[in-house]
């Protein structure tokens, strides 16, 4: 269900990712206003080579679909996972390539 | 250990509950701490994620909101900081629930993270750093505005 986009992109040892996941972002007031069930990612890690790279937890008071920015260092041509949870405990695993 | 300091002093039903000394890579605090997910305010709220410990305020860590936001369903944050920090979270006073998300952040990270979130009203919004190690809380915050009806004045 939930897709991401993931842009990673690496200078001078740094890393530069993008990284924006599909979700309505929905909590229970809101989920009660439109008439759905709540739904919202609830955790969102980022590992490279098994290593954190990034990792947040959530609350449904996140933009929908949302956009995330962060840097690290970090080399080219490894492998950026990212995983989320959201909060009827489906997990969801996208990988890209850094480029 | 600091941390089991700061929860001690801290409500006590919520230490009986928390568990102490947990690894800090990989955390899940919607597992690990779920208390502080159902609290209104954001004073509370960092008691209930930091313990009562007293906030300092640092120009080492701070965060790039607009003042007048247009639309309050995505207001632009950024959070930088070149404090050693091990976890930083972010309250705001408009919604039922306070606590908006918080970062673990690896050991040697960059902390320059940028995301947006949801203002049902114009509030003050809270960003509080745990140090790493010396367990010292790092605070900033900003009153947000946040125009109904979408447009800006």
């Amino acid at each position: 269900m939930a897709k991401m986009k993931i842009k990673a992109k690496e200078k001078n040892g740094i890393v530069k990712v993008k990284a924006m996941f599909t979700s309505l972002m929905a909590d229970k007031e809101e989920a009660i206003k439109k008439g759905i069930s709540p739904s919202y990612i609830r955790y969102i890690v980022a590992k490279v080579k098994d290593a954190v790279v990034y990792e947040v937890t959530m609350s449904g008071f996140m933009s929908e679909n949302p956009l995330v920015k962060f840097e690290f260092k970090g080399n080219k041509g490894d492998q950026l996972t990212f995983t989320t949870i959201d909060n009827d405990n489906k997990t969801e695993t996208d990988t890209q390539k850094i480029k | 250990m600091d941390r089991r300091k700061f929860l001690g002093v801290g409500l006590a039903a919520f230490v009986a509950i928390v568990v102490p000394g947990t690894d800090l890579r990989a955390v899940d605090f919607r597992t690990t701490m779920p208390q502080a997910w159902e609290v209104e305010k954001t004073v509370d709220g960092i008691k209930a994620l930091y313990g009562s410990g007293a906030l300092k305020e640092s120009p080492k860590l701070s965060f790039k909101a607009p003042k007048l936001a247009e639309n309050g369903g995505s207001i632009p944050i950024t959070i930088k900081s070149s404090l050693d920090l091990e976890s930083v979270a972010l309250f705001q006073d408009a919604n039922p629930r306070c606590l908006s998300c918080v970062f673990s952040v690896p050991v040697g990270a960059i902390i320059d993270y940028d995301f947006r979130i949801k203002m049902r009203q114009t509030a003050v919004v809270t960003i509080v750093g745990k140090e790493r190690g010396t367990g010292t809380l790092y605070t900033a915050s900003k009153e947000i505005d946040v125009s109904i009806g979408g447009c800006g004045g």
